[in-house]
Formats: C-alpha cells, structure tokens, sequence
C-alpha cells in the first residue's frame, strides 16, 4: 500500500527526514512512532503530498506521491495534526463540503455523511458551529473527515493528542474497527494504544528509521528481553561462574538480599530463554531456589531503548 | 470546474453569511453616498465643466475608501487559512492550487462587484427622483463601471498575492494597501513631474487615475483593458507559484 524508498527532507541545514524506508502492505494497521521533533509529522506530510520531499520517493497504492498527487490524494483520508477546521462551518455542512471536495455528490454525498457521522458519533451534534466543539468532538470531525470518500489508506497525525480516556478509548474502538477496511498509519506517542491497535510499528528518531515491526517481535528482540531473575540461597562466588559458561549468556550479577538470599541477574542475548537451564542446574546441585523469572519488555521499554540519547 | 464550484461557493458564503460582507457593503454604500452628495453639491455651487459621473469618481474621498476596500475583502483569503492550519486540509484534498486561487480570487472580485451596486443605483435613482436632465450620459455610466471592473481585478489580485504572502491577517493588509498606493502614486508621478521627463507616457500608462478619468468621460480605449487584464493574470499567476512553491521548493 505504501513503499518508501529512502525518502529524505531538510529544512534548510536541518535535516528532519534522513533516508527512511519502510513498507506498508495492505490492511495493516501501522504506529508511526517516534519522540518529539523525530520527524513524524514531516513525513506524513510528505505522503500527503503537503511538503516535497527533498530527496527519495515513495508510492502509495503503486502510485508516486509527487508526480501523481492528485491520484494519491484521492486514496488517502488524511487528518492532520491538532485537527484544523473551519470553525464558521456547522458539523454537516463541513462535511458535505469536504465530501464534496473529494468527488462526493448527489445521494451518495448524503448518504456517507450520514454513514460518517453516525460512525463518529457526531449525529446529536451534526447542525452545531464547530467553534462551539469541544477538543473531543473537533477530533471527531476530522476524522469523519478523513472517512468520508472511503479512501483506501487513513493518515492519521496524533489522533488521540489532548483527550480525555474515555474519548481516547473510543477513537482507539473507532479505529480498530475502521483496520477492518481501511490500511491506517496512524502516529502517536501513547504506546499503549499502539500495543492494543497496531500490527506493525515503525519507530523513527532523528529523521532516522530506528526499528520496523510488530510490536511483539520488538518486544521479543529487545536487548533486556533474554534477561532471567533467579533466587537462590546458594553462595555467589559458587553459582556465578558455572552461569557465566553457558553460551547464550553475557553477565551474571548477583546481589544479596536481607533475608540472606541471593538474587541474580542473568544478562541473557534476546529471544532465548536460560530458564528451563537453571532450574534444571538448580535441581542437579541440589540448590536451594525460590524463584525464576524471565524479563517480559513493554512496547515503552522498547521506545526508550531505540529513541533514548544517552 | 465542480471543484472550482464548490470552492467558489464556500468562499462567497464566508462573505455573505457572516455580518463581515454586510459590514463592508455598508461602509461602501455609505461611503459611495457621501461622495455622490460632495458631487451634487458642486453642481449646485456653480457650474460644471464635466459631467457628473465624472465629478463623482475624481474625488479624492472616492479613492480613499476605493483603496481601503480591497485590504478589507482580500486580506483574509490565504494569510487565515494559513494561520489556523487549514491550508493543510484543503492542499491534501484532491484539488490543484489554481482552483483554490481562482475560485478564492473570484469570489472576493464578485464581492467588490456587489459593493458597486448601490453606487450605479444611485445614478438611475437620480434620473427618476429628479426632474432636471441628467448631468451624465449612459455611456459615461458604463465607461464608470467598466473603470471599476478593470481596477477591481488587478487590486484584487494584488490583495490575493499579499494575503498568500503571510500568515497575519493585518501584514496581508497592509502589504496589499503598500502595493495599491504605490500604484497610484506611479500615476501621480506625471502631476508632479510634469509631462516632459522622459519615462513620462510610460506613468500615464499605467495610471488608473488617466483610466478612471477617460472611462468616466466615455472614452473606452483597449489599452486600458489589456493592461488590466495581462497584470491581473500576472498576479494570480505569482500568487499561484507563491502557494505551489510550497510543493516543490527543494
């Protein structure tokens, strides 16, 4: 649905976008992620095809984002950041314009302005001026929006940014639902919603693609995920050397506890799993153990391991 | 063109159905009757050489809230759109830029078409409220309205470059106010002047106040028009390349 070959933009000397690449296949549902100033928002402009890109290119449904804008822009529904709106307009009017504007007419424009605003949930308020809107609804608007020609692929730009947990909830139902028909690339920086929606995350950091994936196997193959906690009462100087030599382990690091216990870390390479090894060396030596347990990452962990600048 | 429809439609809605338009109407109306009442009372003072269409449109009040209305009407076009974001929304929608200038264009140019209505009014009320012989011939009439068609398109023009300039509002005024006086003082240079310094026919050319005095006598030249209508196009088409930069600036 969308390639991206080594797409790059500066801003004068400041390079925002650095050859990032990726690949998005139809009926994904993908978390564009990345800190703040990471470039996120330039490049879901670029696909828009607000901005150029300075150099690179990139296809979205087999089409050129620059030489055929137009055919682009025509698959995409595309809600920008902080949501802007003509707010003189009343909900359904904005809606009819914006469904006009993308090649809507007659009964059929009527017909999915309904169908928007009764997925939306915008119906009770459908004769309001959006300046009377408060955050949650203007969110609503805009992506009504973005829905309303059926576009193949959704470019969302933060669509939880500024709402309260129940509304984030149920743009995240909205969207889990929309995935069903609609590709989505969605940004944000709430990786919880992106673990409970997403089936692949993209996680870009200065302009630079940094990982791309699904948020399991990111999680899997994080460096602490081979990381096990054991606790035995055996002396550290006895256990220690004897993990150190299996292969797959870095470190060993033991510490005692104030109920004379030890506690070790065993610093594992990711996507293994030393557990059954030690319980089984435990059980062969006779040593006393109380517990074993392998490290299970979060998205956030993973966020902070690829995007952190220290 | 049913993008250009809806768009056109859209911005002549912000005009009219916001009290902004009616306001503008209001002060021109008002402004248009003050200097029809200057005119006839310099008809009744003493004896006119000219007519009074002509007497009416070289007042110096004329030009000054002549001036003042295309600020007014263009300012907000692009510089609004820009400021809250929603240039983004319209750019990513499936329409091409000369669509949004044109029909942006437009609709602002039929607003000022709109405002003269009472002006020309106040002609025929003359000719039926009154008993005397008109001052004033239809032909000298129409060469009035034709003056204001023609200026109308190139200041607004002017106004849709510098509302596409910046994202103020009060910049995008006063930088298209800046551009239509120096325009009118490049007129004034001859007065000032004189006739005999060398560039001198090239200022009476571009003169809107030679314009407006020949048009308001009758006299209708096609210079005039080709000037009004290749710099209005000259314009729009800066005006256009100043939105689609944005596309493909490096």
């Amino acid at each position: 649905m969308i390639e991206i070959s080594s797409l790059s933009k500066s801003y004068g000397r400041h390079l925002a976008v650095d050859k990032i690449s990726f690949e998005v296949t139809r009926g994904d549902i993908v978390g564009f992620l990345g800190p703040n100033g990471a470039g996120k928002t330039t490049t879901l402009r670029m696909l828009t095809g607000f901005l150029p890109p300075t150099s690179g290119a990139a296809r979205i449904a087999g089409k050129d984002i620059f030489r055929e804008s137009l055919e682009v822009r025509r698959r995409i529904g595309y809600m920008p950041e902080n949501v802007p709106l003509y707010v003189d307009m009343r909900v359904k009017e904005y809606l009819r314009f914006r469904g006009a504007l993308k090649g809507l007419s007659g009964s059929r424009l009527r017909k999915r302005t309904a169908e928007v605003m009764e997925t939306c949930g915008l119906t009770d308020v459908r004769r309001k001026m959006i300046k009377t809107l408060s955050k949650g609804y203007r969110q609503r608007v805009g992506l009504a929006d973005a829905l309303i020609h059926e576009p193949d692929l959704l470019i969302l730009d933060e669509p939880t940014n500024g709402l309260d947990p129940n509304q984030i909830r149920a743009i995240r139902k909205l969207i889990q639902n929309l995935g069903d028909k609609h590709t989505i690339l969605l940004s944000t920086h709430i990786l919880s919603e992106v673990e409970m929606t997403c089936n692949k995350v993209v996680i870009i950091d200065g302009g630079k693609v940094k990982a791309a994936d699904t948020p399991s196997n990111l999680v899997s193959s994080m460096r602490q995920a081979g990381r096990v906690t054991v606790e035995l009462q055996t002396p550290k100087n006895e256990v220690e050397p004897i993990i150190s030599s299996f292969d797959e382990v870095t470190r060993v690091v033991g510490e005692t506890l104030q109920d004379g216990w030890n506690r070790f870390t065993v610093f594992a390479a990711p996507k293994t799993d030393t557990r059954l090894k030690i319980g089984n060396l435990a059980a062969e030596k006779k040593w006393p153990l109380r517990a074993l347990s392998r490290r299970v990452g979060t998205l956030e962990e993973v966020f902070v391991e690829l995007t952190r600048k220290d | 063109m049913r993008i250009f429809r809806i768009l056109f439609f859209k911005e002549l809605k912000a005009y009219f159905f916001s009290p902004f338009g009616w306001l503008i109407l209001a002060f021109a109306a008002l402004m248009q009757g003050f200097v029809l009442t200057e005119a006839l009372e310099a008809f009744s003072d003493q004896a006119q050489r000219e007519n009074l269409v002509f007497v009416t449109f070289s007042s110096p009040l004329f030009w000054f809230y002549f001036f003042v209305l295309f600020p007014v009407l263009t300012m907000r076009l692009f510089s609004e759109e820009s400021r809250s974001g929603t240039l983004e929304g319209l750019l990513t929608a499936p329409v091409q830029t000369w669509q949004v200038v044109l029909s942006k264009f437009s609709a602002s140019y039929l607003t000022f078409l709109i405002l003269w209505i009472p002006a020309f009014f106040h002609f025929y009320l003359f000719t039926i409220l009154t008993d005397v012989p008109p001052p004033f011939s239809k032909g000298e009439v129409g060469g009035a309205m034709i003056a204001i068609a023609l200026m109308g398109l190139l200041f607004t023009a002017c106004g849709c470059l510098a509302s596409a300039l910046t994202s103020s509002q009060i910049i995008a005024g006063l930088v298209c106010l800046g551009l239509l006086l120096v325009h009118f003082f490049l007129g004034a240079v001859t007065n000032i002047f004189g006739d005999t310094i060398p560039a001198a026919p090239l200022f009476e050319f571009v003169s809107s106040q030679n314009h407006l005095r020949d048009l308001t006598r009758g006299l209708v030249d096609t210079r005039p028009i080709a000037y009004y209508l290749s710099t209005t196009a000259f314009f729009l088409f800066l005006t256009y390349h100043l939105l689609d930069f944005r596309r493909w600036k490096p």
